[in-house]
């Protein structure tokens, strides 16, 4: 047995052979996007194309402090000082998800819930989930610009609009999902109306509204990046939009990296866990398609 | 008596009629656009420029049909849909299969593809404008961007959820390499190809939507932003309802049919 084989049994003894392989993927993962970062300065070496077109990987990372230059501080940067580009942006995006969230997964639930207990009334109400959630986002834009007009509301109109529809939808589905057998049960035990709602139809619908989360994010999100775009005047889309016509491509390349990573890290770390939490709790009763 | 009988028999026919299937939808067509004109005539000021009622939004597509460009912005909506889509989807199938061949590739590639799928078509699409203008290309190339990696991306996992096992029976039966991704990975993948050309076809229409919008290119969506434009609610009406009536319909009656079928056929294989 060589030196490297007994090495090798040696680590995998001591660190475990699921973690080796984990690492290694994870390393393996890596690996095109570090020849992506490699062929990216390379182009700013040799430049292939235009900085202006392809702008050097440190002028992007230069982007976050020539936004932030004037900042005074970290308190300021929360209190949105007018000076704080960057981390204004951030947050205004980050505050219209949430407020959206907010106001419309609680409203979405409830009313799926009232809409999803009756058979005849959610039978009406599903061609307007489905009609809905088809113009969902980017369609309202004009609409919500001639109702609102450009700024905060309309950008919030759009992320309240989708986040909404896709709630009550799914909702609605997964109350409908419920089989009666259980809600008489409760029935017959005496439990009132308003012990239906709390123990059955909405434990039974949970698995439905956290895949209904995820995918108002997944669509709000980019609705919301068009709608800043379009009708807005401040967060992420906008910035890069007014960049983009300003040709600070590297200001652009970092706010797209930026958009994108928020997406990524609320998605993963946030609502698949939570989707798994509730798929293991309280179990798949409606499997979406 | 036999006429109380038969009042009953209508009586049931129609609440059948009303609950059910088709009848269902028209109900609720008919009350829906009664209910919008309501609103429109009684609750709202100025119903022109917030909400015009049901019958301008007809006139007005009658206006534009008659002057020819409702039927032009429609067909290169269209166009665009079908060319973005199609070349993405033909790309992204054999290169998913591509990636997907070795198990080393595919956790190389696996990140990367995840990466750019999220990465949305709308979020990039200022970089493309500044690469190519203002023009159909970019369009396009935004189209082509969100139909390719969501295909691609489920094509890759599907071929790597083929069990391993039936690959080695495949070759221990002699199949050439060939015969292993014509026969196996091929059929084991299918259910994810038909799961993938819906998510990449919906993802492509909101795309083409606001690409349209964006780059200021005739189709629907610079339909409904110029109407905007010139304070012409109704024309943002018309073109929202066609937005979501041709997504429904090639929704339930090609893209819904194609993944069950495709699911009913090829299954999903055995873990």
């Amino acid at each position: 047995m060589t030196a490297i084989t007994e090495f090798s049994i040696a680590v995998q003894k001591r660190v475990g052979r699921q973690r080796l392989l984990k690492a290694f993927k994870v390393l393996l993962g890596s690996v095109p996007f570090i020849f992506l970062i490699i062929l990216w300065e390379l182009n700013t070496q040799f430049v292939w194309f235009d900085p202006i077109e392809i702008p050097p990987l440190s002028d992007v990372w230069g982007a976050i402090f020539f936004l932030q230059s004037d900042c005074p501080g970290f308190v300021a940067a929360m209190q949105q000082h007018n000076d704080c580009n960057l981390t204004n942006n951030i947050m205004s995006s980050l505050g219209r998800v949430i407020l959206a969230g907010v106001v419309g997964i609680p409203l979405g639930i409830a009313f799926g819930i009232l809409a999803g207990m009756n058979r005849t009334i959610s039978g009406y109400l599903e061609p307007v989930g489905i009609f809905m959630n088809s113009v969902s986002g980017i369609a309202w834009i004009p609409l919500a610009i001639v109702w609102f007009g450009v700024g905060w509301e309309t950008t919030l109109f759009i992320m309240l609009n989708t986040i909404f529809w896709l709630i009550f939808f799914n909702t609605m589905m997964g109350v409908r999902a419920v089989p009666k057998v259980l809600v008489q049960g409760v029935q017959t035990l005496g439990g009132s109306y308003y012990d239906t709602i709390k123990h059955v139809y909405l434990p039974g619908a949970m698995p439905s509204v956290i895949t209904g989360m995820r995918m108002s994010l997944g669509f709000g999100w980019r609705a919301l990046i068009a709608a800043e775009m379009i009708g807005g005047d401040s967060g992420l889309g906008f910035m890069i939009f007014v960049s983009a016509v300003e040709f600070k491509t590297e200001e652009v390349f970092l706010g797209v990296i930026l958009i994108s990573l928020i997406y990524l890290i609320s998605d993963r770390y946030m609502l698949v866990p939570l989707e798994k939490w509730t798929i293991e709790r309280w179990g798949l009763v409606w499997k979406p398609t | 008596m036999t006429s109380i009988d038969l009042q009953q028999a209508r009586l049931f026919k129609w609440k059948k009629f009303a609950t059910e299937g088709a009848g269902r939808l028209i109900i609720f067509l008919v009350g829906s656009i009664i209910l919008w004109w309501l609103i429109s005539a009684f609750l709202i000021e100025r119903p022109d420029r917030y909400l015009p009622s049901p019958l301008s939004v007809v006139l007005s597509s009658a206006d534009m049909l008659y002057k020819g460009s409702l039927i032009s912005f429609y067909s290169d909506t269209l166009i665009r849909l079908v060319i973005g889509g199609a070349v993405g989807i033909a790309i992204g199938i054999p290169v998913g299969l591509a990636l997907g061949l070795n198990r080393f590739v595919a956790d190389m590639f696996y990140p990367l593809m995840n990466f750019f799928q999220s990465v949305s078509g709308i979020a990039i699409f200022p970089v493309i404008v500044i690469w190519f203008g203002n023009s159909d290309t970019t369009v396009l190339i935004v189209i082509l961007y969100t139909s390719f990696f969501p295909i691609a991306f489920n094509v890759l996992s599907g071929v790597r959820s083929v069990p391993v096992r039936y690959i080695q029976a495949a070759r221990t039966l002699g199949a050439s390499r060939f015969q292993v991704v014509r026969d196996v990975l091929l059929p084991g993948a299918m259910p994810s190809i038909a799961v993938g050309t819906r998510l990449s076809i919906g993802f492509a229409w909101r795309a083409v939507i606001a690409g349209e919008m964006l780059a200021g290119r005739p189709g629907l969506g610079n339909m409904i932003f110029s109407g905007q434009e010139f304070d012409n609610t109704a024309q943002i009406l018309l073109g929202m309802v066609m937005i979501g009536v041709t997504w429904i319909v090639l929704d339930h009656f090609l893209l819904r049919p194609l993944e069950s079928d495709t699911i009913e056929r090829w299954g999903l294989v055995q873990r």
